[in-house]
């Protein structure tokens, strides 16, 4: 008996749980420290506030690695074996469609879910200082997040996929002077071939998600460092005067920068660490406030984990991902869509290719980059920022409005058809 | 989690909610095993395991033993699978098919009935998709059988299930399925090639048919379109050929045999094989005779044949044969559309050939031929192989009906030479012609004169103006 606890006291090397010690030693003492300090304050953990979109999106992610790698073993990146393969998994492999949708269904869900979390983020203000740079490393993980279900479109090697991408590349075409050379090189040629299949296969398994992964972590990292989740300051209770602190610097020389201190400690990492904090400060009175991470935030976020794995494993036992048929360079579907994330772009190429395909898209990209840079306001509350949130709101109904025209009012010739017109497809 | 308490009223719901964040996750991890659970379950009984149950069932029947009996019961359920590399595809068909090559299971109730009659096509070289369609890849009844969006290729219906022979046996007599010889035959000689591509050659008025078997025709689509075309496909540009009844058969039979896919050289038709015999028949067929020579006998337009194989490598005759042009650019040689077998029967015969062989074809040909004859009659091929017959009709009566051209029809050649010289003709031919309107308001006619210059040499179009002004001498004489 001895024997047991002494193998368990090797592997965790913390006092019991039901000890405050213990779990405070759970988060130190482990890996979980770059994730959370030993305690966090209640507004954290707050669902109506951050909808635990964040978490969301990165379990998201996590099933598309498992599901990814599984499918991996199963896939042969070039025509038309790669179709034979989606069919395999279709009708033989063990588990394959529901992997498979799995799969899919957690692609979809992740672009929604890093949209959604973008928009939770401006309409809280949390990417104000000291956040900004965060915001920008989120824009960017959204692009990565296009692009790895973009390139994913591609693999099946069917019609679907084949157009898709045609129609998705050809919007990048559009672009001035390195437009053409852009797609050549992401295509490996001048059509959707062989080539293009094994370069966006690369790119859906080693290059994107790489780039993703090393992101994220300093996604997650800088949110740690810049105080955890972002929470209501303002719905705090008004805070007495900051003292101000100086940091990194001799009293002689320029300081490095000047943040509001705490009266006399940090509450950052063991909570009992003396000493002078380093960026957002915490207030005595709000230190009440304060629970510990384990049980309280790591069963929330265990629950928001369960929630997103069991949703995407009902959704994948009933609808199946979509295959069409082998992938046909000779029989452009009518109308032949890009993938819907990007049907607001064709929308817009329908009405001007350079306009659309190009400045639209090239003003959106900077604009959401420079948002924390360009709004000066320092308040976060929603009452004194209406004219972000306005703004804010335009842009995403465009959007919206744009991708529900391109989704289901669009048929033959790009043509405006409500979704309740039937269309005799292949007429002659 | 007495801590709780002590940290007061907290913004979800305060310490309630923290004692049941842990029953919420064991409750969500239930339920996450309980999906895992259906996962697996749906996994493992896919619907052929019940197929295979069943057939065991019956098989075991049969056996007199009970320890064999119980042996063919345990057997354990496995997917079946015939894979085809020269076909390119992979048939699972057998999996709930599995009496398909046992003649004990004669009289089993499909679908595990022997199927008998196969011949030499036995299942294990062919597999089932390349007669029957359907999706071989598929193990489950729908999805097999093919009837479902986004397959192109379903099981074909029983009275057509032969049209497919014609998918491997591409030229000549097809034993059997005299429905698919004759519609070839029609295809050739109504003209379809004039509007239709097969394989590269012909017009571009109507769509290309190379792949026309696996685009997801039903039979039925099929013969009402050449029944009455625009009945099916309104504004159709085909004329109506009033085809009997079994004439639509047969063309859709030829149509529902058509497919691009690569059948690798084992599949290619037996009667394929090289031999001179059947390269001797081809010389008849293609009536080469018409220009060339062998042995001093037989027109002087092309090159004596005898002995070529010796002034020639095999690989040149192939070449030659594949495209004269390539070889002699400005060859007045056509191009005639042969598999590669066909080529090499060609040349097997060409090796043997005599003046004898050219003698006795000549003398099957019924008449002789003066060196004029022999222009006419290339002429009167090249006006069946480029399809002019499609519209101008087998007798250049013309009469196929084109709305709003002037006169409504398509003109009659017969009476050319009153009308036009031979330089305007030729001109037309090389240029192509919208008819004129008969109302200039109206729309525009669906049919038209295409250009030829890139597909007919100067050599094709002056024979057929020959063959045209032929024509008219005779009518003249014999008014």
């Amino acid at each position: 008996m001895n024997l047991i606890r002494e193998i368990w006291q090797s592997i965790v090397r913390r006092d019991p749980l039901s000890t405050d010690k213990g779990k405070s030693e759970l988060v130190f003492l482990n890996v979980w420290l770059h994730i959370h300090p030993a305690k966090v304050k209640k507004e954290n953990l707050r669902f109506k506030y951050t909808f635990y979109l964040g978490f969301i999106t990165f379990f998201l992610f996590v099933i598309l690695l498992t599901t990814g790698i599984a499918l991996m073993c199963y896939y042969r990146p070039f025509p038309p074996q790669a179709y034979q393969d989606m069919k395999d998994l279709e009708f033989v492999v063990y588990m394959g469609p529901f992997l498979r949708a799995m799969h899919r269904w957690a692609a979809h869900g992740m672009v929604v879910c890093v949209f959604l979390h973008m928009c939770r983020v401006f309409y809280t203000a949390s990417y104000k200082k000291p956040r900004q740079f965060n915001w920008v490393v989120g824009v960017l993980l959204l692009l990565l997040t296009l692009g790895l279900s973009f390139t994913g479109y591609l693999l099946p090697w069917d019609q679907l996929a084949y157009w898709a991408i045609t129609v998705g590349t050809n919007i990048g075409s559009y672009a001035p002077i390195i437009g053409g050379q852009v797609r050549e090189i992401l295509l490996g040629g001048h059509t959707v071939g062989e080539a293009a299949l094994l370069r966006f296969y690369v790119l859906h398994v080693a290059i994107l998600p790489s780039a993703l992964i090393l992101l994220t972590i300093v996604h997650f990292w800088r949110i740690r460092k810049d105080g955890g989740l972002s929470r209501p300051t303002w719905k705090l209770k008004p805070n007495q005067p900051e003292a101000l602190v100086t940091i990194g610097a001799p009293a002689q020389v320029e300081p490095l920068r000047t943040v509001a201190a705490s009266k006399d400690k940090t509450y950052g990492l063991m909570e009992v660490v003396t000493g002078k904090p380093i960026f957002e400060t915490i207030e005595a009175d709000e230190e009440e406030d304060a629970v510990f991470s384990y049980p309280y935030a790591f069963f929330r976020e265990a629950i928001a984990l369960m929630v997103t794995v069991t949703g995407i494993m009902a959704i994948s036992l009933f609808f199946h991902a979509p295959l069409e048929q082998l992938a046909n360079p000779a029989k452009t579907p009518n109308p032949a869509k890009a993938p819907w994330y990007f049907l607001g772009l064709q929308e817009l190429v329908s009405h001007s290719a350079l306009l659309g395909g190009v400045v639209a898209p090239a003003l959106m990209v900077l604009a959401l980059l420079a948002i924390p840079y360009f709004d000066r306001n320092p308040s976060r509350r929603p009452t004194d920022r209406k004219w972000a949130i306005w703004l804010f709101t335009i842009f995403v109904v465009v959007n919206l409005v744009l991708i529900v025209i391109g989704t289901f009012f669009r048929g033959p010739g790009w043509a405006f058809v409500p979704p309740w017109v039937h269309v005799v497809a292949g007429a002659e | 989690m007495g801590i709780c308490s002590t940290v007061g009223p907290c913004c979800c719901g305060g310490g309630v909610m923290g004692r049941r964040l842990p029953q919420i996750f064991f409750a969500l991890s239930t339920l996450a095993l309980v999906l895992i659970v259906v996962a697996v379950w749906q996994a493992s009984t896919p619907s052929w395991k019940d197929y295979q149950r069943r057939f065991f069932q019956l098989e075991s029947q049969a056996e007199p033993n009970a320890v064999t009996k119980a042996a063919v019961l345990a057997t354990p359920p496995q997917i079946h699978q015939i894979l085809l590399p020269g076909l390119q595809r992979v048939d699972r068909c057998t999996t709930c098919h599995l009496g398909v090559d046992d003649p004990t299971m004669k009289n089993a109730p499909e679908p595990f009935r022997y199927h008998a009659g196969l011949g030499s096509h036995i299942p294990s070289k062919f597999g089932c998709t390349i007669c029957h369609g359907g999706q071989g890849l598929a193990t489950d009844v729908k999805g097999a059988h093919g009837s479902v969006p986004f397959w192109q290729d379903p099981l074909l219906a029983k009275g057509y299930i032969r049209a497919s022979c014609g998918r491997c046996h591409k030229e000549g007599d097809v034993p059997g399925v005299p429905e698919l010889t004759a519609g070839r035959r029609l295809f050739e000689t109504e003209g379809c090639h004039g509007c239709h591509k097969l394989n590269g050659v012909g017009g571009s008025i109507g769509p290309d048919l190379t792949e026309e078997g696996a685009s997801h025709r039903s039979p039925e689509w099929l013969e009402g379109h050449f029944l009455a075309p625009n009945v099916v496909s309104a504004g159709s540009a085909m004329p109506n050929f009033h085809f009997t009844k079994q004439q639509a058969r047969e063309l859709s039979y030829y149509m529902l045999s058509l497919t691009n896919a690569d059948m690798g050289f084992f599949y290619s038709s037996l009667r394929l094989i090289p031999s001179p015999e059947y390269g001797r028949q081809l010389f008849e067929e293609k009536d080469c005779i018409v220009c060339h020579a062998i042995g001093g006998v037989g027109a002087k337009t092309g090159p004596d044949l005898l002995a070529v194989t010796k002034r020639h490598s095999p690989e040149w005759l192939d070449e030659q044969l594949v495209n004269p042009q390539l070889v002699y650019p400005g060859s007045s040689m056509p191009e005639y559309d042969l598999e590669a077998n066909a080529r090499k029967a060609l040349v097997a015969f060409m090796s043997s050939a005599t003046a004898e062989d050219a003698q006795s074809i000549l003398a099957h040909r019924g008449n002789a031929l003066t060196p004029a004859d022999v222009a006419i009659e290339a002429g009167k091929r090249d006006f069946a192989r480029f399809g002019c017959a499609g519209c101008h009709g087998t007798e250049l009566q013309g009469g196929v009906p084109n709305p709003n051209a002037q006169g409504g029809q398509i003109p009659s050649l017969l009476h050319v030479s009153d009308d036009y010289t031979k330089g305007e003709i030729i001109e037309v031919i090389r240029n192509g012609r919208v008819p004129p309107l008969e109302n200039p308001a109206g729309p525009t006619p669906p049919l038209y004169m295409p250009s030829w210059k890139k597909l007919m040499s100067d050599e094709d179009i002056h024979q057929i103006v020959d063959f045209l002004w032929s024509k008219q001498q005779k009518a003249k004489d014999s008014w």
